[in-house]
């Protein structure tokens, strides 16, 4: 074959002309066009937002697309392409530095989103985000409206909920100490309220749950479990002064209970994604013991001693 | 391969601008590497710097490195092989300067809007629609100089380097316009599954027809030069260069395999990922039968040397590429750090390597001196190797951590701990890699002007 520029420039744009046809235009001539049925258009403050998501670069470490094997954030719901429609441009990322917020809206009231973006290591201690506290309070509050829509209507179902607890939750820590200790209490489903620590207080569990406090619970509660840590001053109701709950008919249970499930509408996220069962009775009991000085660990009832006890 | 007398006593003016604005912008771009990975360590470090902030610096980053450092290093060697080849002088250096002007003012632009925020926050798609404008008036020109030294050629015999070149350019120009959607000014995109189906045909384009075909014409020519024998193969060359065009062109979307995108378009990309070894075959070949028996001559030449690891990079990073299109081996490879190291030995160790070895291999031709500091160029060799061998490593162990915790059902925030070692070695290796650039660009300099070596 005789390679003239011609054969070269021409050739090569002729084929190029042709596979964009087959692999650009066709699947845009096909796409999906019914919206699914989560789809609703984006508010103007959510839009704002949205802009200042691409404008800080949150989409190089936050995909927004729940594969089918996914177990992480947002994997109740898989990704469909009637989710999209509406996006321009896109934003399904190609990396995740933090997890995926396809289906984020919800997860955390407001407040727990405001004091992440002023510092995120304020309620994530071991975080490798950004802070965006640059952007000024305005801002900061558009981006939260944005991401909590993520998600579209699942994600307001989630956030009614979120708000309806929130008043809520405020209500009762304007109560005072002991109302807000009874309304916590209360939430906590009974058979988990009358349940002890059914493992004994031993030196190792008590350094695991130090570790676990530290890189969970450290940057709300405080390193004295005070409720003073450095998110403090953005959280209402603020995190919870663990000494206010000494003689006030706390159990092994009702910490297990608050951990594992969150306290939604406050800004006490659930940790039944990040801890196994082991580790919540762990830090739970390290609360018990440091913070409330009062631990029902290994009390009866108590059932029959696991293998690994000494 | 001959050349003339008549060829002999151009300035070169061009080709010394592109390597000068390689040398530069490699510094540059991978500051904003080292930035970026020393963020990632320990975040507050540029706490409330908003054009500091991750998400700013990593776009700079890459697009430096890809319109900054290489793209520019491997046209810079073209502008020097192209007189040679064709026998002629370069149609215009006056044009030629004017372009290497413009392209600095464009990086220039980028780099400070996307500091800004000014972002359209798609992947090698982010500057906006002004400094697009720039890029694609930048290939117009660089495609005008280079086109009309082909018309005024006394070389009736078009050589596989000027089709490649003339190829990257001319079709990087056409997908560059669609991938940034140009008619949009705006928002530069499509709307839902269609954006992300044209960014990443366009996105992987820039690979495939731009840096590719690019660093193909350097090898190309200086292999075959500097082991002072001629070509392997017409017909393999042949076959590389079609192959390429056809093939490489089909697999962008081997990166949405886990996106609801229409199945017939995945199976397509999985397959021609999968021919990639055609191409890629074919070429390598062709150069490394080219160098049988010749390694020694190689080995002696610093720039043949960088360009002869590119292309065991090439290798690597291809092979590499076509199991990562395997949707069992994405499961556990995508979205994390494995794809970061496969991107690094594609653009550092294969495309960069080829375009320092260009470099290094015009650059004494151009001064008409030899290299100012031959012990540099091989310290940066050195460097680099060591740094794009080492990222590969460290990146692809924490992204098989972060894959497998994934698919065990961890969270995100679980591994990051487990990761942490990993970025400290990554950042480590960064900086070494920046290092050897600050000083790789005082020895380009140092060639080019001050040179106290003897004129040959
Ligand atoms: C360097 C990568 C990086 C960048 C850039 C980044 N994030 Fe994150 N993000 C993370 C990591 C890691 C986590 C997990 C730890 C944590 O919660 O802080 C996270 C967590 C989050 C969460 C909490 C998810 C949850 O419910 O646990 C939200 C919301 C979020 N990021 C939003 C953003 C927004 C908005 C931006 C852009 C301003 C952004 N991120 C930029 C890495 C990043
Ligand atoms: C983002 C801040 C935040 C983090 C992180 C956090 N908490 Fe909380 N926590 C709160 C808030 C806010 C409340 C509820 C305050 C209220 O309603 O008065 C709360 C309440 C609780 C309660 C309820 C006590 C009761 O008697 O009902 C427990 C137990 C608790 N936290 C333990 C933990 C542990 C253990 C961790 C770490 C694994 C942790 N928290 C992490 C903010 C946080
Ligand atoms: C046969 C050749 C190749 C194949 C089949 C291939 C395949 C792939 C695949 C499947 C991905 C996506 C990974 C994921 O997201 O899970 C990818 C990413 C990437 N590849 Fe390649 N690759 C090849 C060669 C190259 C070369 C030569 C370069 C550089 C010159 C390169 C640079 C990149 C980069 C930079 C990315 C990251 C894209 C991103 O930002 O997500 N690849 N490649």
């Amino acid at each position: 074959m005789k390679m003239t520029p011609m054969a070269v420039v021409v050739g090569s744009l002729m084929l190029l002309a042709a596979i964009v046809f087959m692999v650009v235009y066709m699947p845009w001539a096909t796409r999906v066009e019914e919206p699914s049925e989560i789809l609703r258009p984006r508010s103007d403050v959510e839009a704002r937002g949205r802009a200042l998501y691409i404008a800080n670069g949150c989409v190089y470490c936050h995909s927004q697309s729940i594969r089918t094997i996914d177990w992480g954030l947002g994997a109740e719901r898989i990704a469909q392409a009637g989710d999209y429609i509406l996006d321009q441009p896109i934003l399904l990322g190609s990396a995740r530095t933090g997890p995926d917020l396809s289906q984020e809206g919800g997860e955390h009231p407001d407040d727990w989103h405001i004091a992440h973006f002023t510092n995120p290591r304020y309620t994530r201690t071991l975080s490798i985000m950004p802070a965006v506290a640059y952007l000024g309070q305005q801002n900061l509050e558009d981006l939260t409206a944005y991401v909590q829509g993520l998600g579209l209507k699942q994600a307001d179902r989630r956030m009614q909920r979120q708000r309806f607890w929130k008043q809520e939750a405020i209500r009762a820590y304007e109560a005072g100490p002991v109302a807000n200790v009874e309304w916590l209490h209360a939430t906590v489903p009974e058979g988990w309220r009358n349940l002890p620590n059914p493992y004994p207080t031993s030196e190792a569990g008590l350094a695991r749950g130090h570790k676990l406090y530290q890189d969970f619970c450290l940057g709300c509660h405080g390193p004295v479990g005070d409720g003073m840590g450095p998110a403090q001053p953005y959280l209402y109701p603020p995190p919870l002064n663990f000494t206010i709950l000494k003689d006030r008919g706390i159990s092994g249970g009702i910490l297990y209970y608050q951990i594992m499930n969150g306290i939604t509408g406050t800004a006490m996220p659930y940790f039944k994604k990040e801890l196994e069962s082991e580790k919540i009775w762990d830090v739970g009991n390290y609360v018990a013991v440091y913070f409330i000085n009062q631990s029902d660990a290994n009390t009866e009832p108590r059932g029959i001693d696991a293998a690994n006890e000494p | 391969m001959t050349t003339d007398a008549h060829t002999a006593d151009q300035p070169y003016l061009t080709a010394k601008g592109f390597c000068i604005t390689s040398g530069l912008w490699l510094v540059v771009a991978t500051f904003m590497g080292l930035l970026g990975a020393t963020e990632l360590i320990a975040p507050d470090l540029t706490e409330n710097i908003g054009w500091l902030v991750f998400g700013r610096i990593r776009p700079i980053h890459v697009n430096l490195v890809l319109f900054g450092f290489v793209t520019p290093g491997l046209l810079g060697a073209a502008f020097y092989y192209f007189p040679r080849l064709l026998r002629t002088r370069i149609y215009s250096d006056k044009l030629g300067v004017v372009t290497v002007l413009l392209w600095n003012l464009t990086l220039v632009a980028a780099v400070v809007s996307l500091a800004a925020g000014h972002t359209q926050g798609r992947e090698y798609a982010e500057m906006i629609w002004p400094i697009d404008m720039l890029v694609v008036a930048v290939f117009v020109l660089v495609f005008i100089n280079l086109i009309m030294t082909v018309r005024q050629r006394r070389e009736p015999v078009l050589y596989v380097s000027v089709w490649y070149v003339c190829a990257a350019v001319v079709l990087t120009g056409a997908t560059f316009s669609l991938g940034n959607v140009i008619w949009q000014p705006t928002s530069g995109a499509l709307v839902g599954i269609p954006d992300a189906i044209l960014l990443w045909f366009y996105g992987h384009n820039v690979f495939g027809l731009l840096l590719t075909p690019l660093a193909a014409g350097v090898a190309y020519y200086v292999i075959p030069r500097a082991c002072q024998s001629p070509l392997y193969s017409h017909t393999l060359s042949l076959l590389g260069f079609w192959s390429l065009i056809v093939v490489y062109t089909h697999i962008g979307t081997h990166h949405l395999l886990q996106v609801p995108v229409p199945t017939w378009l995945k199976v397509i990309s999985i397959v021609d990922s999968v021919a990639m070894v055609i191409p890629v075959m074919a070429f390598l070949i062709n150069i490394w039968y080219t160098a049988r028996g010749r390694l020694g001559a190689i080995h002696a030449d610093i720039g043949a040397k960088f360009v002869f690891t590119g292309t065991i990079m090439y290798f690597f990073v291809s092979i590499q590429g076509s199991m990562m299109a395997l949707p069992q081996v994405q499961r556990v490879t995508h979205f994390n750090n494995w794809v970061v190291a496969h991107a690094h030995v594609g653009v550092l160790g294969f495309a960069g390597m080829i375009a320092l070895g260009g470099l290094y291999y015009v650059l004494p031709r151009i001064a008409g001196k030899p290299l100012y500091s031959r012990f540099l160029a091989d310290f940066q060799y050195w460097m680099v190797l060591i740094g794009v061998v080492g990222f590969t490593s460290v990146l692809t162990i924490a992204g098989l951590v972060q894959g497998h915790a994934w698919l065990n059902g961890e969270t995100v925030y679980r591994v990051i701990p487990q990761i942490h070692v990993y970025y400290v070695y990554r950042a480590a290796l960064g900086l070494m890699i920046f290092i050897s650039a600050v000083l790789g660009l005082y020895n380009i300099l140092r060639t080019l002007y001050f040179n106290p070596g003897e004129a040959r």
